[in-house]
């Protein structure tokens, strides 16, 4: 039972940042009609520069250190006994201006180049067919892939977590649960994030212009919305949360090119949810992590990567728009 | 020949035919009318095959078809056009009309691949067959090889009726096949229509709203009002019936 | 010369390559395969083999994109079950002493039969499922069955992550050991292929294929099957790419599962978006396109930056993003591909003397 548990949370976990990465597919989709093959290419990108910003640049002699070391900091964390949750703590109260610097710039980076894309290759292509406009993201995968070996050469690295990660223990139905603190926290975020863009879509005026400009680009035109700008607001939305994403991911296992597939099992996840439901894909991204931490626990490592892909599959089969998507009725 | 029994068809909440019957003779042209919205096109899509009616039954030749897929009917001798033209865009005109000949070939991968053999001799019976008895007869022998995308719309309806030809239908539905068309067009297309009778023995079904056409040319109308049928006689019957007239025709100024 | 329809027959007319231009151009590059093996370089062998089996693959795909409009971003698998399947039949063969001389002809058929039966199962979903849920499907399937091919479990006969070494094979006691030898089967299986898919389109079962693509209810209506049509689509172009991965088993000394990943598939597909889809020429177009530009690219770089190991690093980011512009470029400004250029540029020449009857 014990067993079954962590793994249970570890899974909600997973599910959380899941349930993120998609919130930035659904948004693009819901915006544009367009699926982000890619995205999880862009939230690799958002990782790349959590890095660079928060790693490898305080670390150039000729850039800040910015690192918190006031007096009473330096001499607790002397004191203090190793892999404590204060030490925890104090790592990363330490580390707090990098977290923060590096976090900024690498969503201020990813809204940046969510611009591009969407400013020159998106918007050339409004009206053109579906299958166009998902080869562009599937050739700006590539892209992104290249441009990410070229800038960052390929090694696997390291990066601060986002939150203090001490190794908390308790017992729940009298059997130990091991969580790491960040991982709980960046749950919480996560939840936090996915809901406040939930609400901020049904109840702001943007919000609103997206619905209405994802289901008949020409009557929002009409009515006074700009288009394009809930184009650019969709994707600038989706890099700014992928960012996100990509730096607890980042923070939880490392930065590296495998980042990059992670963006298919959560399109899986999406299209399980149905490309247009926010709460459809939530409950898909929940139920895939926890899928996948019970494959995890019963049939070992090897078959978590596959997990998401077989449960869209069976979804599919049975309901061929998602759990909770809607039904494009063809007019004959 | 065609018998239509009770058709009742809802989606959701929406009730698009509420009863529908009537019967049509062997070669006989029936007028289908009524406003937009009356559920035309759809009890053509019932009697073709793409909607299941939630009651009645749909008889061909005595045959009950319910529960043919539209392949299925196709095979038996139902064709149809579309009210949107629903001509394939990438091919020509010969192409076109040759898939209406699809369930009358046996070509499979094996013989297709290999095609010099029985598919050669199948496709060069085809060519023959379809040019003397549907092209020569539509009048569109001049632009056979010319892509669809490349025709005027009132050709391309011809096109749409050559493919339906080309099925050998004893059953043909007609959806607005002179919709937008001018006088001398829809003169041309209902002579071709009276031709299809008169050489092949069809039986047609025609939803129309030109009812100049509606009434020269068919022996009997059924007038469909929001999924009822209101009416169903002779065009001078349906022509003097009161409640077609404040449904749908309207009065003499 | 008079520029006008002048066929005398239906059969005249029904004919591919009914003009004298076509008919050089068929024979020329027969030429040129003929040629290629005795006068090439190994370079030029191994580049021309390349192109020869990328060539089958993506005809492959084309009857299934291309003329059927069903995406698949997960065709790389059929090539996986087609280089597998032929080195794991080899050994079955030699286990039960068929002569090495006839194996090829149980084993590369049984190798696109094996990847057509996997084809019809991948095609299940398209007949619940279009567009982007379709494409997601295939990709899925396509990690799905790489992943059983690396499984532990299966890797008694996969070889697992380590892979297979292959088999040379030998056509009547011919053992084609070398890549000359090689390229020659290649060439022909090539040939064969593109003119043999093409065959499907002059009869029903490809105007069915294009039907669907247009607009499937109206497919219906006219009786074509869409159950029996879409998954004939699948099968055939799994067993191309079937045939496609037997030649590639026979062509590299080892298969691994890496080879096949979605880079595989992304290629393929590329390849099929340059040239033009639902052309017969298109495959070609793109493959020479897709395998080329690597290869320019060496050029260009050890041209400009000698052989630096700065410049070898950049060398594969560099394809990669070359190789992602040039779907975006071509989508951008030539969506149907490389093969519409040459539409416009044999429009231009069809005057006197170059009139094409």
């Amino acid at each position: 039972m014990g067993q079954f548990l962590q793994f249970a949370i570890n899974g909600l976990m997973s599910g959380a940042i899941y349930a993120l990465i998609a919130l930035g597919i659904v948004a693009i989709y819901k915006a544009t009609r367009v699926v982000n093959f890619a995205h999880g290419y862009v939230i690799m990108i958002g990782a790349y520069l959590y890095y660079t910003f928060a790693v490898l640049l305080p670390a150039a002699p000729w850039f800040p250190d910015l690192l918190f070391t006031p007096a009473w900091l330096v001499e607790a964390k002397a004191s203090a006994q190793m892999f404590s949750p204060e030490a925890a703590w104090l790592a990363w109260l330490e580390k707090l201006p990098r977290i923060v610097f590096g976090l900024i710039c690498a969503i201020i980076g990813s809204a940046l180049l969510a611009r591009l894309i969407e400013r020159f290759l998106m918007r050339p292509l409004l009206g053109q067919s579906n299958f166009a406009m998902i080869m562009i993201t599937v050739g700006l995968i590539s892209v992104l892939s290249g441009a990410k070996s070229m800038i960052w050469t390929g090694d696997a690295a390291s990066v601060p977590h986002l939150a203090p990660n001490p190794a908390l223990r308790f017992e729940v139905f009298g059997s130990k649960v091991f969580i790491f603190g960040a991982n709980l926290v960046s749950m919480g975020l996560a939840l936090l994030i996915f809901a406040a863009i939930v609400i901020w879509l049904r109840r702001s005026s943007s919000g609103v212009a997206m619905r209405a400009a994802s289901e008949d680009q020409s009557t929002a035109y009409s009515m006074g919305i700009s288009v394009p700008r809930v184009f650019a607001n969709a994707w600038v939305l989706a890099a700014a949360t992928g960012a996100i994403a990509g730096a607890i991911l980042a923070a939880r296992d490392g930065v590296s090119p495998a980042l990059g597939l992670f963006g298919f099992s959560v399109l899986a996840i999406v299209l399980m949810g149905g490309l247009d439901s926010f709460v459809g894909v939530f409950i898909s991204a929940m139920a895939v992590g926890i899928l996948e931490a019970l494959a995890q626990w019963q049939l070992g490592g090897d078959w978590v990567e596959i997990t998401p892909y077989v449960a869209v599959l069976i979804v599919i089969l049975i309901r061929p728009h998602g759990l909770l998507g809607q039904k494009e009725i063809e007019r004959i | 020949m065609l018998k239509v029994e009770d058709i009742q068809l809802s989606f959701g909440g929406v009730r698009a035919l509420q009863g529908v019957s009537f019967e049509a003779s062997p070669g006989e042209i029936t007028g289908i009318i009524g406003p937009n919205g009356a559920g035309k096109t759809s009890l053509f899509n019932v009697i073709s095959g793409f909607y299941k009616p939630d009651t009645g039954r749909v008889r061909v030749e005595g045959q009950d078809v319910s529960a043919l897929k539209p392949d299925a009917r196709a095979a038996l001798g139902i064709a149809r056009t579309f009210q949107n033209i629903a001509l394939f865009r990438g091919m020509t005109v010969l192409d076109n009309i040759k898939l209406g000949c699809h369930t009358r070939l046996n070509a499979n991968v094996w013989s297709a691949l290999r095609y010099f053999g029985s598919a050669q001799k199948e496709e060069l019976e085809l060519r023959r067959d379809l040019e003397e008895r549907v092209i020569d007869f539509l009048e569109i022998d001049h632009v056979r090889k010319a892509p669809i995308t490349a025709l005027p719309y009132g050709l391309q309806k011809r096109v749409e009726l050559g493919r339906a030809l080309a099925m050998k239908p004893k059953l043909l539905l007609l959806d607005e096949p002179v919709a937008g068309m001018n006088r001398e067009e829809t003169a041309d297309m209902a002579r071709f229509i009276l031709d299809v009778q008169e050489q092949f023995g069809t039986t047609i079904l025609l939803v129309e709203h030109d009812m100049h056409m509606v009434m020269d040319i068919c022996s009997q109308v059924v007038v469909l009002n929001f999924g009822q049928q209101i009416a169903q006689g002779t065009p001078a019957e349906i022509a003097q019936s009161q409640a077609v007239i404040d449904a749908y025709l309207g009065q003499a100024a | 010369m008079i520029n006008g329809n002048l066929k005398a027959t239906y059969a005249a007319d029904e004919k591919i390559a009914d003009n004298r231009y076509k008919v050089s151009f068929i024979w020329g590059l027969a030429a040129l395969a003929a040629l290629l093996p005795i006068f090439a370089n190994d370079y030029i062998i191994l580049v021309a083999c390349q192109v020869g089996i990328m060539v089958i693959a993506v005809v492959g795909l084309n009857v299934l994109t291309g003329y059927t409009g069903l995406m698949s971003l997960g065709h790389a698998a059929f090539v996986a079950i087609g280089a597998y399947g032929v080195t794991l039949l080899h050994h079955a063969a030699t286990a039960l002493s068929i002569s090495d001389g006839l194996q090829p002809f149980l084993t590369i058929p049984g190798a696109m039969a094996l990847a057509a039966v996997i084809g019809l199962i991948v095609g299940l979903p398209s007949l619940r499922v279009k567009g982007v849920y379709l494409a997601v499907a295939t990709l899925s399937a396509n990690f799905i069955i790489i992943f059983l091919i690396e499984l532990d479990a299966f890797a008694p006969w996969t070889g697992g992550k380590t892979g297979l070494t292959t088999v040379d094979p030998s056509i009547f006691g011919w053992v084609l050991d070398t890549q000359r030898e090689v390229f020659v089967l290649i060439a022909v299986m090539a040939f064969a292929t593109v003119l043999l898919v093409q065959n499907l389109f002059r009869t029903r079962v490809g105007r069915a294929f294009i039907a669907i693509r247009e607009r499937d209810y109206s497919a219906e209506i006219l009786g074509i099957s869409l159950f029996h049509y879409k998954l004939t689509s699948f099968a055939i172009s799994a067993a191309c790419c079937g045939l496609a991965g037997a030649l590639m088993a026979y062509f590299y000394a080892r298969v691994l599962p890496e080879q096949f990943e979605l880079l595989l598939s992304l290629q393929l597909v590329a390849a099929l978006i340059v040239g033009g889809m639902g052309r017969t020429m298109g495959p070609v177009f793109g493959v020479l396109v897709i395998v080329l530009s690597p290869e320019l690219l060496k050029v260009v770089l050890s041209a400009i930056a000698g052989d630096s190991i700065e410049a070898a690093q950049f060398r594969a980011p560099l394809q990669e993003i070359i190789f992602g512009l040039l779907i975006i470029g071509f989508i951008m400004f030539e969506p149907l591909g490389m093969t519409q250029i040459s539409d416009r540029v044999f429009r231009a020449l069809n005057r006197w003397p170059f009139a094409r009857g």
